[in-house]
């Protein structure tokens, strides 16, 4: 008896050590066949918490008739569907979002087509594609000055996709041996019909009176990259003409100055510019400027302990001045407490229409600095990155930044918890935002 | 005639001095090179994460290869990697992320997907292209002990036990400048691939960084072809999926 159970311990340990020895791993021919179609995407769940803070400007703009507490919740949902088609040197290609969201305004629902176009290569060195999609000009990180047919990045959130443009455009690329590696070169036409193709494309218009949006619809606009890699460089040339925006060209660059250093910048010229923005008593003034530059120089840098630093600074020419920002927040007071004491809401609507996409972007005056530094699988957590990111003002000295923590550890899932702290004295970008803090969790499954 | 003693002398020492074992090493280095993939190839790959508990994580990448620096990978597998494209071009390396839209510039260290294997594992180009062999021991097997060329290089040193017959190796293992080690890698599984190629299928790592983890990588399809150059640009990355 006492043999049978030996033997039966030694028959199980056996057949687990065996087991475990040759655990065996596989390659199913079906996991590398390449089917002419492709259907995927991801599912996404973000519920949001605000902390408000009532005394700001933006504040009295969002809900200068309809008090709110100190917090505010969300609950948004996104799917984002992925397809293509490939028969021969044609493929399609299409992106399209379903937004679901619930906040304090209620439900609401909204469906974007991101991408949807067709691509020809009838060599490996002229690809041509027509439809709407992205470009993604530039190098920096959190902004992309050279970006003259892009929507502007969140710089809170650079790597979220984008919503395109309606465009044709060819790739041609050459290859050499010498110091110049690459060459490619892509012309695109964009056009503007009828407020119907491309009608966002020169950007929200000032909608008060006395101010001259210019004249956008039916245009064919023009735009074209040149890309040299050049002792081991990034290097590419930018323009930009046509009606619906001023003529624009832009230039930048790329390197490894190192194994563990990478520097970067952009630098644009925009001309005829004109900058629309009111004074104190919320009377729209105008400024025309031959030319304004925006440009940006950034760093990334890897320590030996895997943690990645991105520094970049920003400077906007064209951007809203501290004087600027500090009428349209004297303003907006004005505009609230007349509202608050007569009941008169004409000059806090007035305020409202000018902050959208105007003062109330992201980044709308002059000089930033950004700093992003992550940390790829601290304490051996494998799938592990916690990071933190700051936008600093530098014309006023307010700032948000922002802790977050990332785990892909579970096939298919993503799971982001981020906080973002907004600081800043009254009569400063940060200080007058909306919110104090945010707390966002976002759960992403791949499909 | 004292000159030509001298010159003679000279001769000795250097021929001392430089055994005929490094350009063995040398001739070896490369012949494991050529055996182990042509110089322009496609291939798939698995690579699988295994943790302490079992689990695991598994990625599928379709990778092109051409001449002696020109390396592009494309992910094909999981859905939350898919469509992600990696450039090499000698000492330049991009990744693009389609959400992202545009290539950037990564290093060598860099892991695209955590774990045990960094970007120059899953863009390697041959070892002779990035290591000088110093030395070379005859056993059981041939060990040649491998320097890097250049800083850029991910390991500084290599220790690699080659097997006699087949001239394959059996066992690399990746050290600092320092000589710590960073990781194990063994060679497992010879199969034969058709036109010729015969290697090993399986590479197991393993890393005292990352006691009880393991990473293998599988090889699938690999053959001898040749694309334009035009095809190892930054403009084609996100076109990598027509070249399947």
């Amino acid at each position: 008896m006492m043999l049978k159970a030996v033997l039966l311990l030694v028959f199980w340990f056996g057949a687990y050590s065996s087991a475990f020895g040759a655990e065996e791993y596989k390659f199913e021919a079906s996991e590398i066949e390449k089917k002419p179609y492709h259907l995927g995407g991801f599912a996404e769940l973000r519920p949001v918490v605000n902390g408000l803070d009532k005394s700001s400007a933006l504040y009295k703009v969002n809900f200068y008739n309809n008090n709110r507490g100190s917090t505010l919740q969300e609950y948004n949902s996104r799917l984002q569907l992925e397809g293509s088609y490939e028969e021969g040197i044609a493929r399609f290609f299409i992106r399209a979002n379903q937004d679901v969201n619930n906040t304090y305004a209620g439900w609401s629902s909204n469906g974007t087509l991101y991408e949807g176009f067709l691509s020809l290569k009838p060599s490996d060195s002229w690809i041509i594609n027509v439809g709407k999609r992205t470009f993604k000009w530039g190098k920096g990180y959190a902004w992309n000055p050279v970006a003259f047919i892009d929507r502007p990045k969140d710089p809170t959130d650079p790597e979220l996709a984008l919503e395109g443009f309606w465009a044709a455009s060819v790739d041609y690329i050459r290859s050499f041996g010498g110091p110049l590696k690459t060459f490619s070169f892509t012309p695109v036409l964009l056009p503007v019909i009828n407020d119907n193709i491309n009608d966002d494309f020169a950007g929200p218009q000032l909608n008060l009176p006395g101010s001259k949006p210019p004249h956008t619809s039916n245009q064919i606009n023009m735009a074209g990259r040149s890309y040299f890699l050049l002792y081991d460089t990034d290097i590419d040339f930018i323009f930009f003409t046509g009606g619906s925006k001023t003529t624009r060209y832009g230039v930048d660059f790329s390197r490894n100055i190192s194994t563990s250093i990478e520097v970067h910048g952009e630098l644009a010229l925009m001309e005829d510019f004109q900058k629309m923005f009111i004074d104190r008593n919320g009377n729209l003034q105008t400024s025309n400027y031959d030319h304004v530059w925006s440009y940006l120089l950034g760093i990334r840098y890897l320590s030996p302990k895997l943690t990645t630093y991105i520094l970049e600074y920003y400077r906007n020419e064209g951007g809203f001045t501290r004087n600027e920002m500090q009428d349209f927040f004297s303003f907006v007071n004005k505009g609230y407490n007349t509202y608050l004491s007569t009941g008169n809401a004409a000059p806090i609507q007035k305020a409202a229409a000018l902050t959208q996409g105007n003062f109330g972007k992201n980044t709308p005056t002059q000089d930033y600095l950004y700093l992003r530094i992550s940390q790829q699988e601290p304490f051996d957590i494998l799938y592990f990155t916690p990071a933190i990111s700051s936008i600093v003002n530098l014309n006023d000295q307010s700032f948000q930044f922002i802790p977050e923590l990332l785990y892909t550890g579970i096939t298919n899932l993503d799971l982001r918890f981020r906080t973002y702290f907004i600081v800043g004295k009254g009569d400063t970008e940060f200080g007058e935002k909306q919110n104090d803090y945010r707390i966002e969790l976002r759960l992403r499954y791949f499909f | 005639m004292r000159s030509l003693i001298k010159v003679l002398f000279v001769l000795f020492a250097l021929i001392v001095v430089f055994p005929a074992h490094a350009i063995d090493g040398t001739q070896l280095l490369a012949q494991v090179d050529r055996n182990l993939t042509p110089e322009s190839y496609v291939m798939y790959r698995k690579l699988i994460n295994v943790e302490p508990d079992g689990r695991k994580k598994e990625y599928t990448l379709f990778t092109v290869k051409k001449g002696k620096d020109k390396v592009a990978a494309l992910f094909t597998a999981p859905a939350s990697e898919k469509g992600r494209s990696t450039l090499r071009l000698g000492e330049n390396m991009w990744l693009y992320i389609p959400n992202v839209g545009k290539p950037i510039r990564i290093t060598s260290l860099q892991s695209v997907i955590g774990g045990i294997f960094n970007n120059s594992d899953i863009l390697s180009l041959d070892y002779s292209e990035e290591y000088n062999a110093e030395k070379m021991e005859e056993g059981n097997e041939y060990l040649l002990y491998l320097k890097a060329k250049n800083k850029t290089v991910a390991y500084d040193r290599l220790k690699m036990w080659v097997d006699k017959s087949k001239i394959l190796p059996t066992k690399i293992e990746c050290l600092t400048e320092a000589g710590m080690l960073i990781k194990t890698m063994y060679f497992k599984d010879i199969k034969d691939f058709g036109g010729g190629l015969i290697r090993p299928a399986d590479i197991e790592t393993d890393s005292p960084l990352y006691k009880g983890y393991k990473s293998v990588m599988l090889f699938a399809g690999l053959k001898r072809k040749e694309y334009k150059d035009e095809v190892f640009t930054l403009t084609f990355m996100d076109k990598m999926e027509t070249l399947r």
